[in-house]
């Protein structure tokens, strides 16, 4: 045994010893050995760390969540500002897109003189169709003043008060207007119905109307000013028995949707009512 | 007098509400009438006063206010007040059926003189028009808006006239 205690011997046979292991490492044999004692090392380590971050949590999170929510609060509120400041914004572009356009319209139409007024409400009865602005007497607005957007005609003023006025649309049941087809180069009457939509009538039979002609105001009868855009046929009814042929018109202006209209303050409609014969 | 400050204030409210917002919503041709609405849940109401008063005011100020001919709106509400007082006593264990009852022949008189009064000024309306297009769609809206103005108005009324409790 005198030759194990050679250093050298002793070197070979650790050497040999640590071969051994790494090659039965290598080729799986030491895979129980590990795993028994890795096992409850690893155990023990994620308890300790399970545990660890636990308590970190309930010393530090408080404040954590504390901070978090006033920083939280702080930019809803901040979010809370900006959605203001944004709607404000459209709110002010819209407006500005609707003053652009009917200034546009009044710079195409310099001969009238307009009255800009904003759409406040709507007729409460459900079988008219009128609407209220909010200019009146106060600012030029008289009765029978023709109204328009920057799209085509619209109505006139039916009644008028200091600050607001009233506004039968063309589309009423009562209203009628006299147009004038461009295309076919005639004459009807344009009238209003209880549903909102609008049709021609006393087209003379002989006449040609096509869909899709512009349907324009004639200017008879004084109340409108001539070739204000109305809308444009949609469809034609001839019956042989009829004395004149009817049709129906998409009027060019949206009424649903009208936020801004322009009263023409410098036409003067025409009263022939002392022309009529009395009865 | 504060019901009849607050019976002011809420029929202001809700005719800006009626023309600004609730006459731009049209079901077809229909709309609902929150001024109709509010009568009816106020005028069921047995613990408020001088109820009449207010229907007569609003209906004037609103004819006045309307395109509507001959006080129409006037003669529209009374009837909504008139139908109340009918079914009042009759139906007083359930006040919202009661709602629902003025609600329906309240709406259907009020269209009803509206047409009239439209027909005797002139303007071509039909009843079979006017029955598909604005009266039918027009009830259902005011239906559907009954049942939260009847609370509302109910609620209003509790607080302005508290039930006595006895000891």
């Amino acid at each position: 045994m005198k030759f194990l205690k050679s250093k050298n011997i002793q070197t070979f046979i650790i050497i040999a010893l640590v071969a051994g292991v790494f090659f039965l490492s290598l080729s799986g044999y030491l895979t129980p050995v590990f795993n028994l004692s890795l096992n409850p090392l690893i155990s023990f380590q994620s308890w300790l760390s399970v545990r660890y971050l636990s308590a970190k949590d309930f010393l530090t999170a408080p404040r954590e969540l504390t901070t978090i929510r006033e920083q939280n609060a702080l930019l809803e509120s901040q979010v809370t500002q900006l959605q203001t400041q944004l709607i404000q914004l459209e709110e002010q572009l819209s407006e500005a897109q609707v003053c652009f356009t009917l200034l546009d319209f009044a710079r195409t139409n310099p001969q009238y003189e307009y009255i800009a007024a904003t759409v406040i409400g709507r007729e409460i009865s459900p079988f008219q169709q009128y609407i209220f602005i909010d200019k009146g007497t106060n600012d030029g607005v008289l009765y029978g003043m023709p109204v328009v957007t920057q799209q085509g005609l619209v109505g006139r003023i039916d009644a008028v008060m200091a600050n607001a006025g009233r506004i039968k649309l063309i589309t009423d049941s009562t209203s009628v207007v006299n147009v004038f087809l461009q295309s076919a180069g005639t004459e009807a009457q344009l009238y209003g119905s209880l549903t909102g939509d609008v049709t021609l009538d006393l087209i003379p039979l002989e006449e040609v109307v096509e869909v899709g002609d512009v349907v324009l105001t004639s200017g008879l009868g004084g109340n409108y000013p001539p070739n204000i855009f109305v809308g444009q046929v949609l469809s034609t009814q001839k019956l042989d028995n009829a004395l004149f042929q009817t049709a129906v018109v998409q009027p060019i202006v949206d009424f649903s949707s009208i936020n801004a209209v322009l009263v023409i303050a410098n036409f003067q409609a025409v009263d022939y009512s002392p022309l009529l014969p009395e009865e | 007098m504060i019901a009849q400050l607050v019976c002011l204030l809420l029929l202001i409210i809700f005719y800006m509400l009626q023309t600004a917002i609730f006459s731009q919503m049209p079901l077809i041709s229909g709309t609902a009438d929150l001024i109709l609405l509010f009568f009816a849940a106020w005028t069921l109401q047995e613990r408020v006063k001088y109820r009449w008063i207010w229907v007569v005011i609003g209906g004037l100020a609103i004819s006045a206010i309307s395109a509507m001919p001959l006080f129409a709106p006037l003669i529209g509400y009374a009837g909504v007040y008139g139908i109340s007082k009918l079914l009042q006593r009759r139906v007083w264990q359930a006040p919202i059926l009661a709602m629902f009852i003025v609600t329906l022949a309240g709406t259907l008189f009020q269209h009803g003189v509206y047409i009239l009064s439209l027909q005797v000024s002139g303007a071509p309306i039909s009843w079979g028009v006017s029955l598909d297009h604005v009266i039918l769609p027009s009830i259902l809206m005011n239906l559907l808006f009954a049942l939260p103005m009847y609370a509302l108005v109910n609620d209003v009324v509790g607080r302005l006239y508290p039930l006595e409790v006895e000891p």
